[in-house]
């Protein structure tokens, strides 16, 4: 009997929901992040895979630590050089992750709205989630990478050029993207606070989260901490919630959950502080 | 510039291939204030459509004489009343616009209905939102980097840390009023105030500004 149901759950359609991690400004940690949720995504059973759209600094295959597995890329497959199946990159910890990397050698022009268009839709076919790591900046690679999202990750540091540029992006979110086009159901854009420092926050020299929430007017995702295990995550090419449990693997975690629709309690470094922040959580825009 | 010379042209481009994305699909506005003898019809529909070629919007026409705001207008381009510091010495406001003998083009158009628009989301960093005819009400926040304008009032159901110009086609009377001022610039008929030049007594609080004797007036509500 399980088996059977176990078969109708796997002969179920994919969900084929498409996810842009974002943010505008550079070194927020979009990348590390694209590679924390779409690990999170998958030890929760569901199939997923991470695009690198960064085209020409690509990262996001060194952070998974598949990059000595990388043959054909996104990039050959719009160009129709390779088939989807050859550029998927498996995840030897996961089964249900894969990587798609991009090129390290073209740049931003090779991707075509029509080409991305055409990979998304064959990967809907197979996975849940379509996570599009993008690329800083809000030119051609960024544009294109949220285009077909239906859901939006806006990364950002508590600090005022990241909170700006992020307000930027969320104005993209609302008017550059194809469900804002076809006058579709918004993209449901959420805020990922990363680099998270109380102390710093204290000591003045960072922005409070009720700052930052107060300017993007979009419900906070989670607030990940500033943490050494990132670090050495990426250096190992672990996603960070693959490597030793730590506050900011939970953190991620968490936000996958919210991501979902679950209503997790926001943890903030290793304190619960709900009072706080149960009526900031939540809020729409 | 009698004639459109290759060098503006080329200018032009120059400008465009140092800051593409910055300047395509940017509003555009043509100030005619080095230009006043300027009044060749078609001349300036070379000009507008050379530069609109190149995907720039151009959308008004700033500095001009009586003849080129009739042109301008007939071209569907919008005179504008901006560029000029508040407050402003005598001598200088009644110099360009006055002293046109020429009946306002106003009169002699139609009077058109408000066409006013309500915004019922934020405003992001990076947006404009214009109301050409009427007034122009955000139910949200303006953020910084951000522009609204309106030919009438602005009222703002949020914070103002954008910039806000209210009276664009020239409408003294206009007014911005707004939940909270954090601005970075206020206008009203063309006449500014820069964020620095806001007194700190108005900072966060909730306000309406309006125009007395060719001077920005801030007046706190409570």
């Amino acid at each position: 009997m399980t088996k059977t149901e176990d078969k109708a759950l796997k002969d179920k359609a994919p969900l084929g929901k498409v996810i842009v991690i974002t943010s505008g400004k550079g070194g927020v940690g979009k990348t590390t992040s694209a590679a924390a949720i779409s690990a999170a995504l998958a030890k929760r059973g569901h199939k997923t895979v991470v695009i690198d759209f960064d085209v020409g600094l690509r990262n996001l295959d060194m952070i998974m630590g598949c990059e000595r597995r990388v043959v054909f890329d996104f990039i050959n497959v719009i160009q129709g050089e390779a088939r989807l199946k050859q550029a998927l990159i498996k995840d030897k910890r996961l089964d249900t992750l894969s990587i798609l990397p991009t090129s390290q050698t073209r740049d931003k022009d090779a991707l075509t709205q029509d080409g991305v268009e055409k990979v998304l839709n064959e990967l809907k076919e197979e996975f849940d989630y379509i996570v599009c790591d993008s690329p800083a900046g809000i030119e051609r690679g960024a544009q294109l990478a949220m285009y077909f999202a239906d859901e939006a990750v806006v990364v950002t540091n508590p600090e005022v050029s990241s909170v700006r540029d992020s307000d930027r992006v969320l104005g993209l979110l609302s008017s550059k993207t194809k469900r804002a086009e076809t006058g579709g159901d918004e993209v449901k854009a959420q805020v990922l606070l990363t680099r998270h420092d109380q102390r710093r926050i204290d000591a003045g020299e960072m922005m409070t989260i009720e700052d930052v929430l107060e300017i993007l007017a979009v419900p906070l995702l989670g607030v990940i901490p500033e943490s050494p295990a990132v670090l050495r995550a990426s250096n190992v090419g672990t996603p960070v919630v693959l490597d030793e449990p730590s506050a900011a693997s939970r953190a991620y975690e968490d936000a996958v959950a919210r991501l979902l629709g679950e209503e997790v309690e926001m943890r903030i470094g290793n304190e619960k502080r709900p009072g706080l922040f149960g009526r900031i959580f939540g809020r729409s825009a | 510039m009698a004639q459109p010379d290759a060098s503006f042209f080329a200018a032009l481009d120059e400008k465009l291939s140092s800051a593409p994305n910055l300047l395509i699909g940017a509003p555009i506005v043509l100030d005619f204030e080095r230009v006043p003898e300027l009044a060749d019809r078609d001349l300036l529909r070379e000009v507008i459509g050379a530069i609109r070629a190149k995907g720039l919007l151009l959308f008004g026409v700033q500095n001009v004489t009586a003849q080129q705001r009739e042109l301008a207008e007939a071209f569907g381009l919008i005179p504008l009343q901006i560029g000029r510091d508040a407050p402003l010495d005598k001598q200088r406001a009644s110099a360009p616009q006055q002293s046109a003998d020429a009946p306002s083009p106003e009169i002699k158009d139609p009077p058109r209905a408000p066409a006013n628009r309500i915004i019922n989301r934020p405003v992001r960093s990076g947006q404009m939102i214009v109301a050409e005819n009427g007034d122009l009400t955000i139910v949200g926040s303006v953020a910084s980097g951000a522009e609204v304008v309106a030919a009438g009032n602005i009222h703002i159901y949020g914070t103002l840390r954008g910039r806000a110009m209210a009276g664009a086609r020239g409408d003294t009377s206009a007014r911005i009023f707004c939940h909270r001022l954090e601005a970075e610039l206020l206008a009203i008929a063309g006449l500014f105030q820069t964020s620095e030049k806001i007194g700190a007594e108005f900072r966060s609080h909730s306000v309406q500004i309006h125009l007395e004797d060719e001077k920005l007036c801030i007046e706190r509500f409570e």
